[in-house]
């Protein structure tokens, strides 16, 4: 573009470097323009854009970058681009195993090109640097390119000069040139009064042979509103990096256990897992005994630690805070706090047991007493009988030195080993292994390790009522989202600023009587249909009868 | 009018510096969360050893420090045992600590363990596997080598060889 060096109108305002058309009057400054017979482009009402400058600086040079709409799509194109390249195999972040190794993963999966994906680091594109430095790039040049354009835009709004040049009215897409027979100021003032009942604000200048009739101004905000809006959304998806506002980790909880949500000041219990499966008569006949599900769900206790919570040294202290049970679909919500169901797994788990003490010999039996997995009494006097707790595993097993093991943490084959004195027995003691489930008893053969101990008695559970199991555990995904309400605002904005800018159309109608002739120039960002109609309107109003589609001047899109 | 723009668009730009600075910043820090990087301060612990009195990192301040996490159902771990005691033994004239912390296992598991390998250094005890997520471990047996200004020299997963466990202490007793 030309930018003229001298930017004095001939009506005597002073225009800004880069201004197309006079702020005041209209006139296209430029020699080319004025002598052209074109439409007039007008964009931004031909002001200026804040950042023209005829000596940019380092810092202007920057933030003329940024200003640069044609910039601004490329921007968008290349982060489409990059944001497709994402799409291509799954994102490493999509894999929630602890064990997953995203650089094995992909070159087995997906050969040489999963290869080459993981080494691109395109296995983690959208938090990548480059892709959240476009996002960066792409806000800083919605924040430039609006403040650039709307705050001329709105100066030159906000004072807009009623009488204007000829060639601006002549060369709007909507014009009319023709005699007015009636007395100017009278004729002005009645085409104003026409306008008004269509719902324009007229505007009339001192001399009365001037006018401005402008309506629904507010929707050229609109695309500022959106930018707004789209900035908020931004700045809220970057916010999920900050430490503690995006959560997205996995609990996993036996039925009546409560455990910790670490990084969280929360701690759940699950009162229980149970997954319901559809009755016969309520499936079709091709689906008959397939074991459909209906609902998978888990009672769940919220609690909130309210004292000795950073201490694993004290116990500390909960509070409840809130019941729920949770469904597919159907989170717990506490707070920004989500928890919601995610898998689970029906394997038992064995926690107490309360056997009897039965002495062989006589047929005698004493108890029960209570033995848990986890953390048991040392100490039992049962009857006849004291016993000493002297060992224990979890899980049960003989290593490759043929020494007792314990295989993990959880009590899948628990064993006990106890010193027993009593009726019949040595004085220091006799030791007796025992296991509580059954099928470890043959397994690792219980009576062969205790000899002639097995002989004359016998531990032993009687009916499951006396044993304590959870019947599931039930895996739920913990996630909290403090963004996603600055998401929700974002939204709202964009979507504001979009309907004031779809459904409204800002029109504007110039008129001037010099000498009995009228020149008429209108204008809108689109919707000329209506916009002619208005003018004809008006026109009509005044005595003058035209078709509005004789008010056409061509080049217009609408 | 030129100095408000001048104004503004400094502000703007810095902003946009800052923010996108931090979010950029982020992406090279943020890639696997929940670990531990060499350099940064080891999570802070207040647990309970085997006499049941409570021990926290910071009565470790300006010491070296091994951070040993075991389970009596991990046999590495088990097996390196032995090896941690013998350099304990070596190395804490120099000052040097060593702390294994069990895997939320209960009293007599562990102290049944301890006493039939007869190791002297401090055993604790987790609890509902809250130190061990803060630690970020995904599997046994995994030590960390805490500087004595307490960050992270190096972490090892896996058993340890004896010369193992010396080279990685002599780096953080020279430290």
């Amino acid at each position: 573009m030309l930018l003229p060096v001298n930017s004095k109108c001939e009506c005597g305002h002073q225009n800004a470097v880069g201004t197309v058309l006079c702020e005041a009057c209209g006139k296209p400054l430029e020699e080319q323009l004025m002598k052209s017979n074109e439409p007039l482009e007008m964009r931004y009402d031909g002001v200026a854009r804040r950042s023209q400058k005829a000596n940019p600086d380092f810092l202007d040079k920057i933030w003329n970058f940024f200003s640069s709409v044609k910039i601004a799509i490329y921007l968008i194109i290349i982060t489409f681009l990059g944001a497709m390249l994402g799409t291509i195999f799954p994102q490493a972040s999509t894999f929630i195993s602890a064990t997953f190794n995203p650089k094995v993963y992909y070159s087995e999966q997906y050969g040489l090109a999963g290869e080459i994906y993981y080494f691109l680091g395109l296995h983690n594109t959208y938090s990548s640097w480059w892709f959240i430095t476009l996002l960066v790039m792409i806000g800083t040049s919605l924040v430039i390119c609006s403040i650039d354009r709307v705050l001329p835009l709105y100066r030159a709004l906000n004072k807009q000069q009623i009488r204007k040049h000829h060639a601006f009215l002549k060369r709007q897409k909507a014009t009319y040139s023709g005699q007015v027979t009636d007395e100017p100021v009278q004729w002005t003032k009645q085409y104003g009064e026409a306008l008004k009942k269509k719902g324009y604000k007229v505007h009339i200048d001192e001399s009365g042979t001037a006018l401005l009739a402008e309506k629904n101004r507010f929707s050229r905000w609109g695309p500022y509103i959106n930018h707004i809006g789209l900035i908020l959304f931004l700045l809220a998806v970057l916010a999920r990096s900050i430490p503690d506002w995006n959560v997205d980790t996995y609990v996993s909880i036996t039925d009546g256990d409560t455990v910790p949500i670490v990084g969280t000041n929360y701690y759940v219990k699950s009162d229980g897992f149970s997954m319901e499966l559809y009755d016969n008569d309520e499936l079709p006949i091709e689906l008959k005994d397939s074991g459909r599900v209906k609902t998978f769900k888990t009672d769940v206790v919220l609690y909130e630690c309210a004292a000795n919570c950073g201490d694993d040294f004290l116990q500390p202290e909960l509070q409840e805070v809130k019941q729920h049970t949770i469904l597919v679909n159907d989170p717990l919500r506490y707070k920004e706090l989500k928890l919601h169901q995610f898998d689970f797994n029906l394997t038992p788990r064995i926690n107490a047991v309360s056997p009897m003490i039965i002495n062989k010999e006589t047929g005698e039996s004493y108890g029960p007493f209570h033995l848990t997995m986890v953390d048991p009494e040392l100490y039992y006097e049962v009857g006849p009988y004291s016993m000493e707790l002297i060992d224990k595993y979890m899980d049960f097993s003989i290593n490759s030195e043929g020494e007792p093991i314990t295989l993990s943490s959880s009590p899948n084959a628990p064993a006990f080993i106890f010193n027993i004195k009593g009726p019949n027995l040595a004085e220091d003691g006799e030791m007796f292994m025992y296991f509580p489930l059954e099928k470890d008893k043959v397994r690792f053969s219980q009576d062969t390790i205790n000899r002639e101990l097995a002989n004359k008695l016998e531990i032993k559970v009687d009916g499951m009522e006396n044993v304590d199991f959870s019947a599931a555990t039930t895996y739920l995904n913990v996630r909290i989202d403090k963004a996603v309400k600055f998401l929700w605002i974002g939204a709202f904005f964009s979507m504001l600023g979009l309907i004031m800018g779809t459904y409204w159309q800002h029109r504007r109608i110039w008129l001037r009587i010099d000498d009995n002739q009228l020149t008429l120039g209108a204008h809108t960002n689109k919707n000329w249909f209506g916009l002619r109609a208005d003018a004809a309107y008006a026109l009509k109003r005044c005595g003058i009868e035209l078709d509005p589609k004789s008010l056409d001047n061509g080049g217009h899109k609408g | 009018m030129g100095k408000n723009r001048k104004k503004v668009q400094i502000i703007v730009l810095l902003f946009a510096f800052v923010i996108g600075g931090y979010a950029i910043f982020q992406t090279f820090t943020n890639d696997t969360p929940g670990t531990i990087k060499e350099g940064q301060a080891v999570p802070d612990f207040r647990l309970a050893n085997l006499q049941g009195e409570p021990i926290s990192l910071q009565d470790y301040n300006g010491s070296p420090l091994v951070i040993n996490f075991w389970g009596t159902f991990c046999e590495p771990c088990i097996r390196e045992m032995p090896s941690f005691e013998r350099q304990y033994e070596e190395w804490k004239d120099k000052g040097v600590e060593v702390v294994a912390i069990n895997l939320s296992e209960d009293t007599l598991t562990v102290s049944n363990y301890v006493k039939k390998l007869g190791v002297t250094y401090t055993i604790l005890r987790d609890v509902d596997r809250k130190t061990e997520k803060k630690y970020g471990l995904r599997s046994y047996p995994t030590t960390f080598f805490v500087n004595p200004n307490g960050t992270l020299s190096s972490v090892f997963v896996g058993e340890m060889k004896e010369s193992q466990i010396h080279e990685h202490i002599e780096k953080i007793v020279g430290g």
